[in-house]
């Protein structure tokens, strides 16, 4: 079979597991549904792993195949193929989505259990997957923004998946508004290229690019900025971040399939994807550099200080996806797409096992309310701890190589891109305490009282309440279920969380700079074309790097360490000294806010205004004002028709002289 | 052949409303009788989409007309009684049986008052829209434009909700204004470019024998009023809330789903090919006009709480679209304001009969302050809610994102700034569609609010429709092969830059 | 000297409507004189036997196109077709009568007969090529229509009306004779050929005798189909005189004042037309603002017939105005369609007025959408063709007159007609809405108080259909021809081209 057969395989499984979970939806019980999810996404990971194998059995210069099933929009000036693009870039997404997202299915099979959206949850997710991996497939930018936008709204659809929570229905709305805006920017992106490469598939638009714009020129740049405010949207750069952390409103798995491994990463596929235009345009990458580098710090900041477990996450991710969308800004493309997979493996685990601390807490997500944990979830514990090493790039683990690979090469790229390198190496240093702030306040001090109850055997079961509103929350649309699920006590939680826990370690040992370049040599000939396809760090740089990450996440370590288990009470503290600092942190830096005053009332104002004011005075005062000069002549007729004859004499009188009088003058 | 899809219908009204048996009984077997020509005319537009030949290189019909009738009607006037169907108004003729045959469905389901002269209206109705779509008269054209009118004064003033005489008086007074402006014009044009003292309103002759610049202006004026009050666009639109409000669902069904199209359409198969400089002169403020309907209607759109009202102000927006479509004078433009005009009638209809339904589940008002929760025991009509609010919202993937796609594509060729603003449009629309869901579907259960799942009969009315929607969805080319011929040849060469 | 003297030649065939009539008028009166309970029947058959063979004759006529009496009259084609409308007019009035309590205090023989002395007068004006007969047929047709208004003698209201109709109309007569007399002296002569060939070759720019003269016999002739701003009388007289008469009025009136006025304007004096049109455009604005407007919130459906009235005479104008053979044909075309039109709704009125007794107030016709469906639908149809609805014969007319008037170089005014049909829709889509969209009033036990009982028209409910089986007849019948030559209008436009034809060869 061919590489593009196994490409369309990989779309057909996931749709036909959605469509048959959807349909059969009164039928399923217990946990068929979920299986049935599962398998089909186990068998577009295959799929996918037949596609790389039918990949690399061509020459290097051969890999990159199109197919397409039929015309969709074929007419004057424009013509869209419904066709697949596999290539390497292609193939690495698609193993990568498929099998994260496979792992996260036989998760949910278990954690999702005692849901009554069962189905539903399913067919979403793998209507999802397929999005996804549509997205990663496509062939053409127009079906790249389908992808684009059913990736959009499975993520609504999940994020406000128990649609009976206000909290969850609003974060919703603001996921699906400010994934639409980035649409909309990615669409007419799509325009102005189609407009002057007379072209839509990628292979023809790439090919043109270089003879139809000018380096730099005005027009190429507009259209990368625009292809960033939709990547930015859906990875959750600044300023179209804010719906990310209002995301965890979904389920936790949801959580760590979408928010976190797949979907929001899509902004950096994107880039990858796009590269030979942005490299026609380095002042867009630059930018797009400049605010991946902004958004790592500022995520890292905010990350410091929140107290929703989820939402720290969250924050986390947000600052890991600032790192790749750095990395592939400066043309460090490996490298952003070896970090992207592997915060894949991470950061899901990590969300897997917050998962199971939020069940044993009956739902709790909030830090301050947890603590000591460890010796009640052994288990979780541990995968937590090997996620939060992972993140926290401790010198061994798969995230130390990935982040350096890129600040590596950052320094390698010298002059100005030396600040990336120290806003990312500072960063580095954060990221550590963050991570390491959760371990310790969780899993460290004294166990709180679900976690004496679980010691004892017996899972804590609180009437679920909406930790943000405090309101009772509504069983019937299954707020996690009315009982819960722990790593410790479900083995289709464990076993994934392993294998995971696993790869969050190893996995680095792939690409270890002039050691083994796996990725980089597997992705080379998608990025043949690069400019900067020869550009590799220096064994120095590489070195240096690798030795202040290394610096930089032990310190890290060991400061969280200090602040919230030697010295408790350090933080506090802290928050005291720097008030104002923490409010600023403790607001997000005030995005939401700000948002609120600027768009979000003058619109609703605007609407308002109109409906009261405009609609009713001009639009009616027209009709209105018309059938009153009517009606004032309808009262002069009457007046005039008085029944009084020698006034009708007198009128028809004065009719007849006006007529003479006429005829007399104007005939002269 | 064609003179029997538009008058069936008629027939069957007269059926209806003369078919023996007394009081409700018989009221609902006139309500079968009249779906049962309903549903015959739509497998006739069904044989019309079949065996309508797209026409590429086939230099034998250059116009693409086909089953033409041509009838010396009035010689006296130079009216004839010219019918034939093209790329332009294949879908709309097949739009227009589907959405009848479901509002005659959808009423037939429900017991009407004096329901025998309500069917003859509603088949009325049909005839004269079809008829409209038909035409290749100017005067037959305007003759059938005008009809609509009738029936529609009366469905909505006897069969309508509260202050319905006001709302049907205000609806027809508004459109008769343009409809007349839009007579005089239409006679200024036959009699103007009569050559050798033979008048003729056959569009084919007015084509080719041009107006002059100055005289094709202000009947164009005429035109576009009358056109722009139809579909309607701001500032025209005052009758469409109270009208909207008034008017009875499978009414409101093919007057937003079908009436306003026909607006579109006019443009397309009067304004344009008759009035080419006149196009060119006042493009600027056709687009100025469709775009602030776009963004006056979205914000509209969203600020209201009435759900009737929210789709009805968008759908001020999705016409504001299709001008803009229309009028960025470029075939892909104008092949997107096709689609559009297709998917709006396809979105639309579904929507007002949701609507319905949760108005009946919310304690019969369409508040959306009233309603919440609904999804709950209601997953069918919650899918099918959804899939429809996509579409509406052109979510890509959907055949309206294909239609917005060409639009947005021929006025960016066009004129750029128009295009990226409305691109704002886009967004809005998102807005309002997923607000509306919203409120009635999600959240907790309002109070007074019950959630049920449709009935069957119900669903007979929805599925098919939606299943319309999805095909579309998947392949679009079905519509766009088949009208671009059309426009090719109804667009007039020398207003087309084509690259 | 008196050998001098010779009888012109007379051509009987030509002047057998004439005759016709006039035999008509007397073996009706005769007739009338007679007692006994078929009277009624008797006489009214007399008379519409009378009308048939006039009818029968004109069309026997019909194509001929020949001058008879010297050139006093033309027993042409747009005569004869435009006798065609008064004779069914006349019919419909005598049917509509039949059992009219207003006219059944006058001896049905008087009243049948006046009604064909002033189809005999229209007859005559409709033909005549000369000032004489052109005064002559005004005052036949005049004079009769006095008495009829006044005839239901148990109303103050119809007293009055004949009596305003009386001083009015003689003022407007009086106008005319004038001017007629004018024309005379400028031109020295009465025939229309010699007039047409005076103003052909000098003009009349620089003749204030015979501008004075056209303006005067504008006036009057303008009254007479009252047009702006000589329509004063019309609300009046239309709302006091009987329904029947006031159906007749409208319709043959128009009709006739509009024939004259046609060969006046396209044959008299049309040569000079460049110094009048303008003015008559002018009269033609005023009738359809005044008209529309007027109409507007009127209540009693005979003064908003009368008003609606007043803008249809200036819609007619324009084509007037044009004085083209397209706008002579136009013109014609739509008296025909007027007079189905206003008969219809008429007849319709009558039967309320004799149901209820709320007269011919609007709220009589409320809700019969629902009761009365044989009154509501032909009601309905003729106010949409009076508004200009498509599907009707009223739509063609509009059309048809807008056509002539940009073929004229008028078009403003088609646009006028226009503007003018929006505003009609303010008080014709009343009626219609008070028909089909608001509640019946119950159907009332007339009593004598306003429709002045006799036995047989009080009606009381169930019988109340049946009693007036004729009147709803008529009206079904005429809004069927409404809706039939709205949709094959050939046969009718037909006729009016060989009208055009007769004047403009």
């Amino acid at each position: 079979m061919t590489a593009t057969a196994f490409g369309w395989l990989v779309l057909a499984f996931p749709l036909a597991g959605s469509i048959t979970i959807a349909l059969g939806f009164r039928q399923w019980r217990g946990r068929t549904a979920g299986w049935i999810g599962s398998g089909a996404i186990g068998l577009a990971f295959a799929s996918s792993i037949g596609a790389l194998i039918a990949l690399q059995s061509r020459s290097p210069s051969q890999r990159a195949l199109t197919s397409s099933l039929w015309n969709y929009i074929a007419t004057e000036g424009v013509n869209v193929k419904l066709g697949i693009l596999v290539d390497p870039l292609a193939v690495f997404m698609c193993l990568v989505v498929s099998g994260v997202s496979f792992l996260i299915h036989v998760y949910s099979v278990a954690y999702m259990d005692s849901d009554r959206g069962y189905s539903r949850y399913f067919s979403y997710l793998n209507f999802f997957v397929f999005s996804m991996l549509l997205l990663v497939l496509a062939g053409n930018f127009f079906l790249l923004i389908v992808g684009w936008a059913f990736v959009g709204f499975a993520s609504y659809a999940l994020i406000s998946f128990w649609y009976r929570r206000r909290t969850a229905v609003r974060a919703g709305i603001k996921a699906f508004v400010i994934n639409v805006v980035g649409d909309v920017g990615l669409v007419i992106a799509a325009i102005l290229i189609q407009r002057d490469t007379g072209a839509l598939d990628f292979p023809a638009v790439f090919a043109r690019a270089g003879s139809v714009w000018h380096h730099n020129e005005w027009v190429i740049v507009a259209i990368c900025l625009l292809i960033l405010v939709g990547a930015f949207a859906k990875s959750a750069q600044i300023p179209l971040h804010t719906w990310l952390p209002d995301a965890m409103e979904g389920p936790t798995p949801v959580s760590a399939l979408i928010h976190a491994a797949t979907m929001v990463t899509a902004g950096v596929y994107l880039i990858a994807r796009t590269h030979p235009l942005f490299e026609l345009a380095p002042t867009a990458a630059d930018i797009s550099a400049a605010i991946g580098a902004l958004t790592l710090f500022f995520a890292g900041t905010v990350a410091l200080v929140v107290t929703d477990l989820k939402r720290v996450i969250a924050y986390s991710t947000i600052s890991q996806i600032g790192y790749m969308v750095m990395g592939v800004s400066i043309a460090a493309y490996s490298a952003g797409m070896f970090h992207l997979m592997t915060h894949a493996f991470f950061k899901a685990l990590m969300f897997m096992a917050a998962g199971s601390v939020i069940a044993a807490m009956a739902g709790t997500q909030d830090m301050d309310r947890m603590s000591g944990m460890r010796r009640a979830m052994p288990f979780t514990s541990v995968a937590f701890v090997a996620a939060a090493l992972a993140l926290a790039a401790f010198p061994g683990t798969s995230g130390y190589f990935s982040k350096d690979d890129i600040l590596a090469f950052a320094a390698e790229r010298g002059s100005g891109y030396w600040i990336l390198y120290v806003v990312g190496t500072v960063g580095a240093l954060m990221t550590a305490i963050y991570a390491f702030r959760m371990i310790f306040r969780v899993f460290a001090g004294e166990p709180n009282e679900e976690a004496r109850e679980l010691e004892h055997g017996h899972l804590a079961h609180a009437e679920p309440v909406n930790p943000l509103t405090g309101e009772p929350e509504d069983t019937d649309v299954g707020f996690p279920g009315p009982e819960h699920h722990i790593a410790e006590r479900e083995a289709a939680m464990r076993a994934p969380m392993t294998l995971l826990a696993v790869l969050s370690i190893v996995a680095g040992v792939i690409q270890i700079p002039h050691v083994t370049d796996v990725v980089t040599d597997f992705l080379a000939p998608t990025f043949a074309d690069s400019r900067f396809a020869d550009v590799e760090p220096s064994v120095g740089l590489s070195v240096l790097t690798l030795a202040l990450g290394a610096l930089m996440s032990l310190s890290g370590i060991a400061i969280a360490y200090l602040v919230w288990v030697r010295r408790p009470g350090t933080s506090a503290q802290l928050v005291a000294r720097f008030r104002r600092t923490h409010d600023f942190l403790i607001h997000k830096w005030y995005f939401d806010e700000a948002y609120d005053l600027l768009v979000v009332r003058p619109m609703t104002r605007l609407g308002q205004a109109a409906s009261r004011t405009f609609e009713r005075v001009v639009i009616d005062g027209v009709s209105q004002g018309a059938a009153m000069v009517v009606r004032a002549g309808n009262s002069l007729v009457r007046v005039a028709q008085s029944g009084i004859v020698r006034y009708y004499a007198l009128a028809l009188m004065t009719g007849v002289t006006a007529l003479a009088l006429y005829f007399l003058i104007a005939a002269k | 052949m064609l003179s029997i899809l538009i008058f069936l219908p008629l027939a069957g009204g007269i059926a209806a409303a003369l078919w023996p048996g007394s009081g409700e009984h018989g009221g609902r077997r006139a309500g079968y009788v009249s779906l049962l020509f309903a549903m015959t005319t739509l497998g006739f537009a069904i044989g019309l989409i079949l065996d309508f030949d797209a026409g590429f290189g086939g230099i034998s019909n250059v116009t693409g007309l086909q089953h033409v009738t041509d009838v010396n009607w009035i010689p006296q006037l130079g009216i004839h009684y010219k019918i034939g169907v093209d790329g332009l108004s294949l879908f709309m003729i097949a739009l227009t049986t589907l959405l009848w045959a479901g509002a005659t469905a959808w009423s037939s389901f429900r017991e009407w008052p004096k329901a025998r002269n309500y069917y003859l209206m509603l088949a009325l109705g049909e005839t004269a829209v079809l008829g409209a779509f038909c035409a290749q008269d100017l005067a037959l054209f305007v003759l059938f434009f005008d009809l609509m009118l009738v029936p529609f004064y009366f469905l909505i003033g006897i069969w309508g909700g509260e202050r319905r005489v006001e709302a049907t008086t205000k609806f027809v007074i508004y459109t008769l204004v343009g409809s007349f402006l839009m007579l005089a014009g239409a006679v200024a044009t036959g009699i103007l470019s009569a050559h050798g003292g033979h008048v003729s309103f056959v569009l084919s002759d007015l084509r080719a024998h041009p107006l002059s610049k100055g005289t094709q202006e202000w009947i164009f004026l005429f035109f576009a009023a009358a056109f722009l009050v139809k579909m309607p666009a701001f500032p025209l639109h005052g009758w469409l809330p109270d009208a909207y409000r008034a008017a009875p669902t499978p009414v409101l069904v093919v007057l937003s789903g079908v009436l306003s199209k026909v607006g579109a359409y006019g443009f397309l198969r009067i304004a344009l090919p008759i009035y080419p400089d006149a196009a060119v002169q006042f493009q600027e403020l056709l687009l100025v006009i469709a775009l602030v309907s776009i963004l006056y209607g979205s914000v509209m759109a969203f600020s209201q709480n009435s759900a009737t009202l929210v789709v009805a102000y968008s759908s001020i927006a999705q016409l504001g679209f299709i001008t803009l479509g229309i009028f960025s004078l470029r075939p892909e433009g104008a092949q997107g304001a096709i689609l559009q005009m297709v998917n709006h009638g396809l979105v639309v209809a579904p929507l007002f009969f949701i609507i319905a339904l949760l108005a009946a589940r919310a304690g019969g008002t369409d508040d959306l302050r009233r309603m919440g929760g609904l999804a709950f025991r209601a997953p069918v009509l919650a899918a099918l809610f959804l899939i429809v609010a996509l579409a509406t919202l052109a979510m890509p993937g959907s055949a309206n994102f294909a239609a917005e796609f060409l639009i947005l594509n021929g006025v960016l060729k066009a004129k750029i700034v128009y295009a990226i603003v409305a691109g704002a449009g886009v967004v809005f629309a998102a807005v309002y569609m997923i607000r509306l869901f919203q409120r009635s579907m999600h959240n907790p259960l309002a109070r007074g609010a019950e959630s049920r799942d449709m009935t069957l009969t119900d669903g007979v009315v929805l599925v098919p429709v939606v299943l319309v929607i999805l095909a579309l969805a998947l392949y679009p080319q079905f519509v766009l092969h088949r009208s671009q011929n059309a426009i090719n040849t109804s667009l007039p060469r020398e207003i087309l830059i084509i690259r | 000297m008196t050998a001098a003297l010779h009888a012109p030649h007379i051509d009987y065939a030509g002047l057998s409507p004439l005759l016709a009539l006039s035999g008509g008028v007397c073996v009706t009166l005769l007739l009338g004189l007679a007692r006994g309970p078929g009277t009624r029947m008797l006489v009214t058959a007399s008379a519409l036997l009378t009308l048939a063979a006039a009818t029968t004759l004109a069309a026997w006529q019909f194509g001929e196109n020949k001058s008879l009496v010297e050139g006093a009259l033309r027993a042409d084609d747009l005569a004869l077709s435009l006798d065609f409308v008064f004779y069914a007019a006349a019919a419909c009035a005598l049917i509509l009568s039949l059992r009219d309590p207003g006219t059944s205090h006058a001896s049905l023989g008087d009243y049948s007969a006046l009604l064909l002395t002033s189809v005999t007068g229209m007859t005559v004006l409709a033909g005549a090529t000369n000032l004489v007969t052109l005064f002559l047929g005004i005052e036949l047709l005049s004079i009769p229509l006095y008495v009829m208004c006044a005839v239901d003698l148990h109303r103050r209201t119809s007293l009055e009306s004949g009596l305003k109709y009386l001083v009015i109309g003689s003022v407007g007569s009086a106008t005319l004779l004038y001017g007629l007399a004018f024309i005379y002296g400028a031109t020295g002569s009465t025939d229309f050929g010699p007039i047409a060939h005076a103003v052909g070759r000098s003009g009349i720019a620089h003749d204030p005798l015979l501008l004075t003269g056209i303006a005067l016999a504008a006036a009057g002739l303008a009254f007479k189909a009252s047009v702006a701003p000589f329509h004063q009388w019309t609300p009046d007289v239309y709302q006091g005189a009987p329904t029947p008469v006031t159906a007749f009025m409208a319709v043959a009136t128009k009709a006739a004042a509009f024939a004259i006025i046609l060969r006046f304007f396209d044959v008299a004096i049309h040569p000079a037309k460049g110094d009048w049109d303008v003015a008559l455009a002018a009269l033609a604005v005023a009738s359809i603002a005044i008209g529309n407007i007027g109409a507007i919130g009127q209540d009693s459906m005979k003064r908003l017939l009368a008003y609606s009235g007043v803008a249809q005479a200036g819609y007619m104008l324009a084509g007037v105005v044009v004085g083209t053979s397209l706008g002579l044909k136009s013109v014609v075309f739509y008296l025909f369609v007027y007079l189905l039109m206003n008969v219809a709704a008429f007849a319709v009125v009558i039967a309320r007025e004799r149901e209820t007794v709320l007269g011919d107030d609007i709220e009589a016709v409320r809700g019969i959408g629902a009761s009365r469906p044989a009154l509501a639908w032909p009601l309905t149809i003729s106010m949409l063709a009076l508004a200009g609805f498509p599907g009707t014969a009223g739509f063609i007319g509009k059309f048809f007159l807008i056509e002539a008037t940009v073929q004229g170089d008028f078009t403003w005014l088609g646009v006028v007609i226009v503007i003018g049909s929006m505003l009609s829709l303010a008080y014709y889509l009343r009626v219609v809405a008070a028909v089909w969209m608001q509640p019946g009033a119950e159907p009332v036990r007339a009593t004598p108080v306003m429709a002045g009982g006799s036995a047989e028209a009080s009606p009381t409910g169930p019988r109340a259909g049946g009693v007036q089986l004729e009147v709803v007849a008529i009206a079904v019948i005429a809004a069927a021809a409404v809706v039939a030559f709205g949709i094959i209008p050939s046969p009718l436009l037909d006729v009016a081209s060989d009208a055009a034809r007769a004047v403009f060869g």
